[in-house]
This record gives structure tokens, sequence and C-alpha cells, in this order.
């Protein structure tokens, strides 16, 4: 189950559970489990990159990898600050066209294009977040869908820039140095091992005062300033910190699509997102990384007709939020504990 | 001049139309308490329920009433399977999500039984027009216009004069005092769902024959309920339809005068100025926090 959001669970560390005196701080995966995971992981990306000859396969899961930064992303606002970021979308297709207009428009190369897009990305955020985040709940969800509706319309109407809404194609090398990302294989090299960096980055984080910090104004953000924690500036810092990750997942996904238009503003995206995020659970750090590969492999292997898709996946939505709010992460927790419990008995 | 006479009466006609949609909306949140995603679905509902019943012959004016009943039992089978289940006692995200999936799911429901294409509404009222000192008015625009003052004033009224009415008001005022009191509140919840979405039903059951009934019109009509809601402020009639008139107005003028591919950001940026100015709303009233 969630922690209970009652002012105890700031101001206490957990619980003791079972006799034995919990951490001070919020439960996590010790130091060791965290290498092994590591190590785990980097030995999985390196079995299934060299192993798995598809190249359609590999592009696929490399764009996964690509996705499931923006679905990181998603994660920090909905996990880490309990807000709903309908215009997340804003940052990716920020991302996108950030290497659409660097590469095409401007000549740039693919490294230096992401480069001014994550710089763009943050300041849109600081921007944005100063006028949006002092509204909370549906009000910020229906604004920041708004502002991802601005963008749409700023995006299929500046042609000269954006190509309108035809968008932008025909890149030339999509490089990052000497790895060339449209050979399938260093793609995927390429994205998976940044979504690995990206989830050490928010382990940290999260291990961080700042990620307590987080915590707090999530559970209880009237408790949280109460006690000290500068709220607007918590809640900013969050937003600035998850826009540059969005960024990056559509910036990524540019080798794979090889146009950008319009349609990358579009809120389908953040509810792609959103799936990945609440399959896996909101509480897990990897759990949007997850719920991207679910999410990714099922329509794969079941050929679906997108619109079967999507309302299946809702359907899957609604029933994990009356039955798992937690996700995936919350039916394993559960059934661990039963395991257990069995165990003793 | 002529010009802009016609253009501010478009307006208003206009506005008229997206007043039906905001009063749903805002009925559903200052009672219920959600911010209701899934809007847009039950307004495509409305306009597919008219096309398929003026397709079996039925009258135009007959089949509005009839496509509103259906989105009404639509909205209490919805109601009671998944909003009371998932959403009361629960003031953090997932009213959002949920709400946001099932306009999902409802809109993949209807292309899959429908197709995606656009189905042509016929309505009596055609293309006839009226000519008032020179000011061209549509006369389905016109019907609309009138349903949607008649529908405005029977809920301004009932929530003012009845039993049931100031029943609705005590639960948005207060739900625990309401439940101390002997109101049954569950009940009235679904009951101010359920007119909230046959309010959307209502809309898309009208506007049909002017923009035809396609899958994804929900969307366009949630987008403007939302920015004409805020603009008013949550829970407010009377600033739904201040609202209403206003961004109706402001669009017209806009799409004449300025240009019509920004008008769609047009709504946004008003939504996030009002905020700023109002946090409010124009009419709405300070909101308590129900955690």
């Amino acid at each position: 189950m969630q922690p209970s959001s009652t002012s105890a669970a700031v101001l206490a560390a957990e619980p003791a559970r079972d006799g034995v005196p919990a951490p001070a701080m919020r439960p996590g995966p010790t130091s060791l489990s965290i290498w092994l995971l590591l190590g785990a992981a980097i030995a999985a990306i390196a079995a299934f990159g060299f192993a798995v000859s598809d190249p359609f396969i590999v592009t696929l899961a490399g764009y996964t990898c690509a996705f499931a930064l923006f679905a990181l992303s998603i994660n920090i606002m909905l996990g880490g600050i309990g807000e709903v970021p309908l215009g997340q979308c804003v940052f990716f297709g920020i991302g996108a066209y950030g290497v659409g207009i660097g590469m095409v428009k401007l000549g740039l190369p693919f490294e230096l294009s992401v480069a001014a897009a994550l710089v763009i990305s943050v300041a849109a955020a600081a921007a944005l977040g100063a006028l949006t985040l002092r509204l909370t709940g549906a009000y910020f969800s229906i604004v920041s869908w708004g502002l991802s509706g601005v963008a749409m319309v700023a995006a299929t109407n500046l042609e000269s820039l954006t190509g309108g809404p035809l968008g932008l194609f025909g890149f030339s090398a999509l490089s990052v140095g000497p790895v060339l990302l449209t050979d399938p294989q260093s793609y995927f090299f390429v994205t998976a091992s940044l979504l690995v960096a990206a989830v050490l980055f928010l382990v940290a984080v999260r291990r961080s005062p700042f990620g307590a910090a987080m915590e707090s104004v999530r559970q209880n953000r009237h408790l949280a300033q109460s006690v000290g924690v500068d709220v607007t500036r918590v809640r900013l810092k969050a937003f600035m910190l998850s826009a540059p990750l969005a960024a990056l997942g559509g910036a990524l996904c540019v080798p794979y699509t090889q146009i950008v238009t319009p349609e990358v503003f579009s809120v389908a995206n953040t509810v792609d997102g959103l799936l990945m995020v609440l399959l896996g659970g909101s509480q897990l750090i990897v759990g949007p990384v997850i719920g991207a590969v679910i999410f990714s492999i099922i329509p794969h292997f079941l050929e679906l007709d997108p619109n079967v898709r999507i309302l299946i996946f809702s359907s899957a939505i609604i029933a994990i939020m009356m039955f798992a709010p937690g996700g995936l992460h919350q039916l394993a927790v559960a059934l661990r504990q039963r395991l257990r419990r069995d165990g003793h008995a | 001049m002529e010009l802009l006479l016609q253009t501010i009466v478009n307006g208003v006609v206009l506005g008229a139309g997206y007043a039906v949609v905001a009063v749903g909306l805002t009925l559903i949140f200052g009672i219920v308490g959600i911010a209701n995603f899934a809007h847009g679905a039950y307004f495509a509902i409305g306009a597919y329920g008219c096309y398929l019943l003026t397709g079996q012959g039925l009258s135009y004016f007959l089949a509005v009433p009839v496509a509103v009943l259906i989105v009404a039992g639509i909205g209490v089978i919805t109601e009671l399977a998944i909003v009371r289940r998932s959403l009361y006692g629960d003031a953090h995200h997932g009213s959002l999500i949920v709400m946001f999936a099932l306009g999902q799911a409802i809109i993949a429901a209807l292309i899959l039984l429908f197709g995606p294409d656009p189905h042509p509404v016929p309505s009596p009222l055609g293309q006839t027009t009226f000519n008032v000192f020179g000011i061209l008015v549509t006369a389905q625009r016109a019907f609309i216009f009138g349903c949607s003052m008649v529908v405005l004033a029977a809920f301004g009224l009932w929530l003012g004069f009845t039993v049931k009415g100031q029943q609705i008001v005590a639960v948005a005022q207060n739900a625990r005092g309401a439940l101390y009191s002997g109101i049954n509140v569950p009940m009235i919840r679904t009951l101010a769902f359920v007119l909230g979405v046959a309010a959307a039903g209502l809309a898309g059951a009208l506007l049909a024959p002017i923009v035809t009934a396609y899958p994804t019109m929900g969307h366009g009509a949630l987008i403007v309920g939302f920015t004409v809601v805020i603009l008013g402020g949550m829970g407010s009639i009377s600033g739904a339809l201040l609202g209403a008139l206003l961004m109706g107005v402001a669009n017209a003028l806009f799409e004449t005068y300025v240009s019509v591919s920004w008008t769609p950001a047009l709504g946004w940026i008003l939504v996030i100025a009002t905020l700023l100015l109002w946090p409010q709303g124009l009419r709405g009233r300070a909101q308590l926090h129900r955690h």
C-alpha cells in the first residue's frame, strides 16, 4: 500500500516492521543491491544487444529506452511531487524539435543540438514552472495540458522555423561522436546506457536531502511547509529536473522516427508515458522502465489495432488505479509479503 | 460596424454552446470534486446517439432528448462501476488519471464501433438563416442558443429553489456536514455526476448537425469546457455562463480580426492570464482544500 499520507509519516521515520528497527530514511535499496542490479542491467543490455540480430527488434528496443527516459521524467512529477503533468510532452517536443531545428535548419551536429535542447528545456521549465506551479492538482494538470496545446499550435504555425504541419525531416548524420545512431545496435546501446545513467542519477537524487524534501511535499505539502521545506522551490526544482530528461527522450526518439512533426507535442505522448509509469509503479524508480518494456512488447507481439491497444491499456489503467494504485510493483510487494507470512506460519 | 456586430453575435451564439458543456463540468467539479477529463467522451456519445436515432427515422427534436437519456444511462453505469468505487475520499492524482483513462477508453470504443470518419447528422432546421437587421444567424445556432439558455436557467432555478437542488448545494459546501444532517451524500453525488454528463451529451446532440459526429469531437469541447470553467470559476454556474460568453466572443473576434490558425491557443492564454490575476476565476468562491 502507499505509505499513509498522515503527518506522522513525514516527521517520524518509517515505523518498525516485525520488531526490526527501520532505517531513518525511507526504505530504499542498499548500495550492494544497487551495484548488483546495475551489473545485471548492464549484462542484460549487452546480452540483448549482441544476441538479438533482428534489426527491427533492436531498433524498437532502442526507441523503448528513449521513451522510458520520458516516462522517468513524468514520474519525477507524478511519483516525486504528486502532480499529473499532462503537458510534459512540451519538453519531449522541445528535445525533438531541438534536434530537428538544430540539424536541419542550422546544420549543427547531433550532440550540439541535443545539448542546446536540454538547456532550452531547463530554461522553459523555469519560466513555465514559475507561472504554473503555483497551481496544484487538476488546475496544474489542465493548464499544463493547455501549454502543450499552445506549443502544438505554435509548431504548426511557425513554418519558417518548424517546417509547419509537415515537420522537419531529411537528417544527415545522426551520430554521437563516431557512433552512428542509424545503426540499430549502436542506437540501442546509446539509449540503453543513457537510460541506466538516468536511473542511477535518480537513485542519487532520491537519497539526497532534496529527494527527502520532494517526498515530504508529495505526502503533505502543508506539513512540509510548516517544518521548513520551501515547497515552491522544491516543486520548481523537480520540474526543472524533469524537463531535460523528457527533452533527452524526445531527442533520442528522432533517430527512430526520422521526422519531427507538431504531433510530438500531442498529449497522446504524455498519456503513453503515464501508462508506462502506472503499469510499473510510480513509487519505484525503475517502475517506468519496467512499464515501458511491457508497454512496447505487448502490442508488438499481439499486433493490435492501435485503438484496441488504447482501449485495453486505458481499461488496465482504470483497473490499476482501482485495485493496485502502486502498479505492478505494489502487486509484487503484496505477493512477497504473503509468501513471507506463509513461510513463517 | 456590421462586421463587428456580426462577429459579436456569432461569438455569443458560439458561447451559448460552450456554456452547456461547461455547466456540466462545473457541476461535477463543484459537487463530486473531480475534474471530469472524460467529459468530451460523453459529449461525443450524445452526438453519436443523435446520429443513430435520426438514422432510425426518428425526428431530430425527439432524438436529442432520447440521446441525452442514453448518455445519462451510461453516466449512471460509469458512476456506479468506476467513479464512486475509485475516487471518493481520494483527493490526490488518482481521480485525474482514472477519468482521463475512461475518456480515452470511450473514444477508442467509439472508433472501433463507428470508424474514425465523421458522420453527418441531419437537422430539420437545415441551412435556414434568420436575418435580423442585417445580422445573420442560422436556425440551428438559434436553436442551440435557446436550448442553452433554457437549460442554464433550469439548472440555476433547480439548484436555488428545490429540495434536491439545495441538497446538492449543501454537499458542495460541506459534504460531511450534509451527511450529518441526513442528506444521502453518495446519491447526491451520483445525481450531480449524471446531470453533468447528461449536459455534455445534450451539447453533443445539439452541436452534431453543425460539426458532424466523429470520435474525437469531444477533445475540442473538453478543452473549451475547461477553459470556460476556469475562466468563470470552478463550481459556479453563473461563472460558467459568463466565461462561455466571454470565450465565445473572444474567439470570434480573434478569428475575424487577428488570425484563424492561432485561435486554438487563445483560450489557454486567457486561462493562464485569469489564473494569474484572479486565481478563483471570475465568479468562483474561495475553495477549501479537501484533504
